[in-house]
């Protein structure tokens, strides 16, 4: 982005893609989507000391105003048909964040007969979280990548 | 062994007489086992008799005893279902236990109708030990899946169990496939020398 002559002129010009990148990446709303242990943790980077707002992540109540999904504990077989209906009611462009060891490849419950073994083998998954429970900051640390992945997708300009 | 639980042990044997087929003190609990057929009505004069009056029902456990202590095992002596009562009246508590007769297709009497608090815990026996208990008001699963095959606390029950879940991307939906990982032995292996844990031992 150019802010030359901003001042003067009283326009800037960059190119789309970095337009749209930048207002995907300024406001990835998770949907409020807690399973076990790990969503305690996603509540406290959502708030006073990790504070996610400031990076406009903010959690919405509904799937259908979201467009990130936080997979935060373990997913069990009578839950895995309600969490890819949550998925499947995202709008897009949506991602996913697979949180800490259960959601990553089951975790401790990985030779249980009830569990799914990852939720990648429900949802496509973005990015891992790894930890039991990841900490705050390792959560946060993962959105951060995830922006990342964002700003590196060219919706405009096919490369 | 106290004052107050030998009353309950001379009341229950009274009350009882005959119909108790062992009665157990330890660690300050009691524990009466009686046959399936006597079951309910052991069970409401458990609740009703003024000298025991357990109106409140704690618990309500199913036990595999398949492979127990390793041991040979009597037909009729696998699955149990131990209720856990307490009588807020007297203050005490008691556990009674009974087998199911049929080892193939246990079956017991539910005690709905005497505590209705008994419905989820008849339901969760019955979907994770496989124990059927008849005049329940609505025996379904409660924690398995929908449609789930089996009663995972079996010991023969596989701890991976028989089918996994997985998107399936032409069907569009989440289809059950058999269980792909291979089963983990899990058996622990208890390495002790002799005379670990005595007295003076190094």
């Amino acid at each position: 982005m150019s802010i030359e002559g901003i001042f003067r002129e009283g326009f800037v010009t960059t190119s789309l893609d970095t337009v749209i990148n930048w207002t995907r990446t300024g406001s990835l709303w998770p949907v409020t989507f807690g399973l076990a242990c790990c969503a305690i943790e996603m509540m406290h980077s959502g708030m006073a000391r990790y504070d996610l707002d400031r990076f406009g992540i903010i959690f919405r109540a509904s799937p259908r105003q979201s467009d990130l999904m936080v997979v935060a504990g373990t997913l069990t077989n009578k839950m895995a048909p309600a969490m890819r209906r949550v998925y499947d009611q995202l709008a897009e462009p949506r991602w996913v964040v697979s949180m800490g060891s259960c959601a990553n490849g089951g975790g401790y419950y990985h030779y249980s007969y009830s569990v799914v073994r990852g939720c990648d083998r429900i949802v496509p998954v973005d990015v891992y979280v790894p930890g039991c429970p990841p900490t705050a900051e390792a959560l946060l640390y993962g959105l951060l990548q995830l922006q990342n992945k964002i700003k590196r997708t060219s919706t405009i300009a096919r490369r | 062994m106290s004052a107050k639980l030998e009353r309950l042990s001379q009341i229950l044997r009274i009350v009882f007489d005959g119909r108790l087929h062992s009665l157990a003190e330890d660690r300050g609990e009691v524990t009466i086992e009686v046959s399936a057929e006597d079951y309910l009505e052991v069970a409401r004069t458990l609740r009703d008799h003024a000298e025991l009056r357990f109106e409140q029902l704690m618990d309500i456990c199913g036990v595999d005893y398949s492979t127990y202590g390793n041991a040979a095992r009597e037909p009729g002596r696998r699955f149990a279902t131990v209720l856990h009562l307490l009588s807020i009246e007297h203050n005490w508590r008691l556990r009674l236990r009974v087998f199911s007769a049929d080892d193939d297709f246990p079956v017991l009497d539910s005690v709905c109708e005497l505590w209705p608090s008994a419905n989820w815990q008849e339901r969760e026996a019955f979907d994770l030990c496989g124990i059927m208990y008849s005049g329940h008001p609505d025996l379904r699963r409660i924690l398995t899946d929908y449609g789930f095959v089996g009663h995972p606390l079996r010991k023969d029950f596989p701890v991976s169990g028989y089918t996994e879940m997985r998107y399936d991307d032409e069907a569009g939906r989440l289809v059950y496939q058999p269980v792909t990982i291979e089963p983990r032995e899990n058996t622990p292996r208890v390495v002790r020398e002799a005379g670990y844990g005595d007295a003076g031992h190094v």
